[in-house]
């Protein structure tokens, strides 16, 4: 981020705004007032917005141990207080009948209804069943690729971007600078487009930020009303669509909240895991 | 025609046609009264097939390290219980917090973004959406093809007036 351009260019704005506020103040339309932001000839920190991008789980979670067990013991009990299904007295009649053939030898019960025994409807059922091929619940983990979307399918994924800020790589939640003019969603939004070029869709959770983080640049940077940045992050759930790009401008990667550890700074990272659910 | 003495009964008729109108009224109404039945629940009714006795299972003895370990398991299950929900809290809690200290800098920045900040949005909801199934979407599934009727019975219920 070219640093210092870019504040001469907002100390600018921001002196011209302030004249324009003094006779437009009361006419109080939105994209005016917001546009005149008078703290921030007081303030000295610039404002980002974040984009803390999830994908909600597409597969429940394996089951413990207990709650197996758990599960086991109701089916035993449901089936144990129910009544006779159509299907089992069925099942009970023909064992009777089979057991009287057996007993008497007689046959002046004709095959009836012996042309479809329970077993063979069973059996029918069981064939139809294993002919259904199900999606495979274990998918990229075993590549361990981290920039697909399909892997750790019963999990939230986090989106994490690599950008460079001055001179260092840093791993972080997506998040572009603030302008005058539109709201800290909106910021979170034009990250959105601008990162994935208008090919996710993403629902936003509500109009507040979720979390915050706020830095100080290093001395060298520092200037009078330039102390640093405050970070808001607000959050989405990812609907359809993924990234179009191949990993070109920067490398983006999908991890739970579990391998933030791996990416994240400490500071970042204590930050960030106050809002981040894991389930 | 204009040999007939004119005729006399201007007064009565209008009093008798509005009677007439009442009654006609009244009855309609008694009418609608009485067919207005109420929509049945279905789940409350059971169908006549289950009281059959026949279809009664026979009560199942159970043995006594069953039952124990029954009650055994139910009991570390009520505690696994309360220890989800109370991770559950914690977590919801913590999550409330951070977005409130994040609410209070912003508020620190700049009052309009705050006010923006607090506003409801309305497009968030309706919110719908399909919870984790067991397995994951195949990619390109031709659903098998076939026609099916639809028996549910729909009621009508007439408005009372």
């Amino acid at each position: 981020m070219a640093a210092p351009v870019k504040y001469t260019l907002s100390g600018v704005t921001r002196g011209w705004r302030r004249m324009e506020r003094l006779w437009a103040g009361s006419l109080g339309s939105r994209s005016l007032s917001l546009a005149t932001a008078p703290s921030n000839n007081r303030s000295p920190w610039r404002l980002l917005g974040a984009l803390c991008l999830q994908r909600p789980p597409l597969i429940s979670k394996a089951l413990t141990p207990l709650q197996e067990e758990m599960a086991a013991v109701l089916r035993q009990i449901e089936i144990e207080q129910s009544l006779y299904s159509d299907h089992e007295l069925r099942a009970l009649d023909e064992a009777q009948r089979m057991a009287k053939k057996k007993a008497d030898l007689y046959d002046d019960e004709q095959d009836e209804k012996d042309i479809l025994l329970v077993q063979d409807l069973e059996d029918s059922w069981e064939q139809e069943f294993q002919k259904f091929k199900p999606g495979d619940r274990v998918t990229a983990d075993k590549k361990n690729d981290r920039t697909s979307l399909h892997r750790k399918l019963d999990r939230n994924l986090v989106l994490l971007v690599r950008e460079k800020l001055g001179d260092e790589d840093v791993w972080l939640l997506p998040q572009t600078e603030w302008q005058p003019g539109e709201t800290l969603r909106g910021t979170a939004e034009r990250t959105l487009g601008t990162l994935s070029e208008n090919n996710m869709e993403a629902k936003f959770l509500g109009n507040a930020p979720c979390g915050h983080y706020k830095f100080k640049f290093p001395q060298a940077l520092r200037t009078e009303s330039n102390l640093g940045a405050k970070v808001f992050f607000f959050k989405a759930l990812l609907l359809n669509g993924d990234f179009s790009q191949a990993g070109k401008k920067g490398h983006h990667v999908w991890v739970t909240k579990d391998e933030l550890g791996d990416y994240l700074k400490p500071k970042y990272l204590t930050q960030v895991r106050k809002f981040l659910l894991d389930l | 025609m204009r040999a007939e003495p004119p005729r006399k009964k201007k007064k009565v008729d209008p009093k008798k046609d509005q009677a007439a109108r009442d009654r006609l009224k009244k009855r309609i109404r008694k009418l609608e009264k009485a067919s207005q039945e109420l929509i049945p629940i279905e789940d409350f009714i059971t169908p006549l097939k289950f009281l059959d006795k026949s279809r009664q299972r026979p009560q199942v003895e159970l043995p006594f390290e069953e039952s124990e370990r029954r009650a055994l398991l139910l009991k570390k299950w009520s505690v696994y219980k309360q220890q989800e929900h109370d991770m559950e809290r914690d977590a919801i809690r913590a999550m409330l917090e951070a977005q409130q200290k994040a609410l209070q800098e912003l508020k620190l920045e700049s009052p309009e973004l705050y006010a923006e900040a607090i506003k409801r949005d309305p497009r968030l909801f309706p919110f719908e959406k399909e919870g984790p199934n067991y397995t994951p979407p195949i990619s390109d599934y031709q659903p098998p093809e076939g026609r099916y009727n639809d028996i549910t019975k729909v009621y009508t219920q007439v408005e009372f007036k």
